[in-house]
């Protein structure tokens, strides 16, 4: 509940540093071994606004999850300047949650699903009450009161990524990367899921960058859409969405909008 | 009678055996001071439970295995924390341990009688350097192979060096410390044993070893028995606490 209050002030808080960009990189690049100096990603250059849903597209190997890691403060550039609100990345800060596509492996598999949740609040919220509140607000909100009590590896693969979706959530995090998060799971489960996370970013709007391999959900989900190419990573297009809110698994997909979208990004990564 | 059917084979097994035995002593084929009748062996092991004297045996014995069992447990899963999760003390550790390792336990005796005295402390620093390498193995293999995720997560939630180690990096390696105990227990009670015997401590290994000098074959077999009993009784209840500990584990329920 108070989460949701939270959400609500961020209208506020969003004039005030309008001006800034939540996130900003410049001319970032990534070279991986000294040795080989193999390129990753060549002179990155973007801004996000706060609580915009960006979509990250790109074949395998274009640097999209070694991207989304650097958001994070897993790796650092080799050159360029990435700001968080103004200020640089150091290292990993509990302001950024980051999902993993492979949940089995970032769910602790000994701790039920209410006890994962509980992880990232563990020593930051001291009153045991207030910690089960939260963790049972999440719960709901995820759809996951039937499993509360059981361990990740007995549920199925999109309720395993609901958790971790929710264990980023209990962080309160001002910003979510998300790296493939719905990859691994099946056609029906995924579309449920991302009406589920569209619906939470409406009413929270954290700012979120969301990579994929899939262009009709980078267009489905998305308020902007980036492509990337592979040899070396670099970005070659920006698309502006444009579809409105909320958006419907049907009637958006046959939009004329999202079909020209779809050419177009379609296109783009065939030509690399 | 699906469970009958799986547990009457072993049992007509063990049945199988006991009558064996029974014929070899009843025919006379074994002469009875080496081999007793089971009749003598089970009567012998009844009135040491009458008279309440096998108690203070069984004690002696348990106590020591266990003490010098978790003195080792408790080494081990420290020393294989530390090696496992830091590369230095990997280093500054490994070649030692590579050395002591393959020392027999029971070469040890000596050395333990030289520091302590044919005393508890012996027989438990001994019993603790025999067990305490499987558990230090495996421990090291747990504590080493936390998954990159998880390290990952635990960065980016910003816990610290303890928390990291306790709520992650511990449980993961629960499944193979918990492994490592369960040999470790097995060398502890041979350990035990082994000791009473060198240095005449109290305890089933020392009555073992009495009645074998003195060709008290009944009271050698009725040691040998309760050994067994105790071995079985406690990899059962080993079994019973890891399930109890894993049973996030699927397919472990």
């Amino acid at each position: 509940m108070a989460y949701v209050e939270a959400g609500k002030t961020r209208p506020g808080e969003m004039a005030a540093r309008s001006s800034t960009p939540a996130l900003s990189l410049r001319d970032v690049s990534v070279v991986f071994g000294a040795a080989t100096n193999r390129p990753v990603l060549t002179d990155i250059s973007f801004d996000v606004r706060e609580g915009e849903f960006l979509c990250i597209v790109g074949p395998s190997g274009c640097g999209k999850t070694t991207l989304l890691r650097m958001l994070a403060g897993l790796h650092a550039p080799t050159s360029g300047a990435i700001e968080f609100g103004g200020k640089p990345i150091r290292g990993p800060s509990r302001e950024r949650a980051i999902v993993f596509q492979d949940y089995n492996n970032a769910l602790l598999p000994w701790r039920t699903v209410a006890d994962n949740i509980a992880l990232p609040l563990e020593r930051h919220v001291a009153s045991r009450a207030e910690r089960d509140e939260r963790v049972a607000a999440l719960i709901s909100k995820m759809k996951l009161e039937h499993a509360a009590r059981q361990f990740p590896p007995q549920l199925s693969g999109g309720m395993q990524q609901r958790v971790q979706i929710a264990r980023c959530l209990a962080q309160r995090p001002r910003m979510m990367l998300m790296d493939e998060p719905f990859g691994a799971l099946d056609a029906i489960t995924r579309q449920t899921l991302q009406d589920e996370l569209m619906a939470l970013s409406a009413e929270q709007r954290t700012t979120t960058v969301f990579i994929t391999h899939d262009l009709e959900e980078a267009i489905y989900l998305g308020d902007r859409v980036f492509v990337l190419a592979a040899n070396p990573g670099r970005l070659i297009e920006t698309i502006e969405v444009g579809l409105p809110r909320p958006r419907n698994q049907l009637t958006t997909r046959e939009d004329q909008k999202f079909l020209a979208h779809r050419h177009r990004l379609f296109g783009l990564l065939q030509g690399h | 009678m699906k469970t009958i059917m799986r547990f009457l084979p072993p049992v007509l097994f063990a049945a199988g055996l006991l009558a064996l035995w029974y014929v070899a002593t009843d025919l006379r084929l074994v002469s009875p001071v080496f081999l007793p009748t089971p009749a003598r062996t089970f009567d012998e092991i009844a009135s040491r439970f009458a008279d309440g004297s096998i108690w203070a045996s069984i004690g002696a014995t348990v106590w020591r295995m266990v003490l010098g069992w978790l003195l080792a447990s408790l080494v081990g899963v420290a020393l294989g924390a530390a090696i496992g999760l830091t590369p230095l003390a990997r280093d500054l550790l490994e070649p030692t341990l590579e050395f002591l390792r393959p020392l027999p336990a029971s070469a040890m005796i000596p050395v333990a009688i030289l520091f302590f005295g044919l005393s508890e402390e012996m027989a438990v620093s001994v019993i603790a350097f025999g067990s305490i390498w499987p558990v230090l193995m495996s421990s090291i293999f747990g504590f080493g192979s936390v998954r990159v995720r998880l390290r990952e997560v635990s960065s980016l939630l910003g816990l610290t060096r303890w928390e990291f180690l306790r709520k992650i990096a511990a449980p993961s390696a629960m499944p193979d410390i918990l492994s490592g105990m369960r040999s470790g227990l097995a060398i502890s009670l041979i350990l035990a044993v082994v000791t009473e015997m060198q240095a005449s401590l109290p305890g089933l290994g020392r009555d073992i070893f009495l009645a074998q000098r003195s060709f008290r074959g009944a009271e050698l077999y009725a040691g040998l028995i309760m050994l067994g009993v105790i071995g079985v009784l406690i990899n059962h209840g080993l079994q019973l606490a890891e399930r109890r500990l894993l049973r996030w584990r699927p397919g472990r329920a």
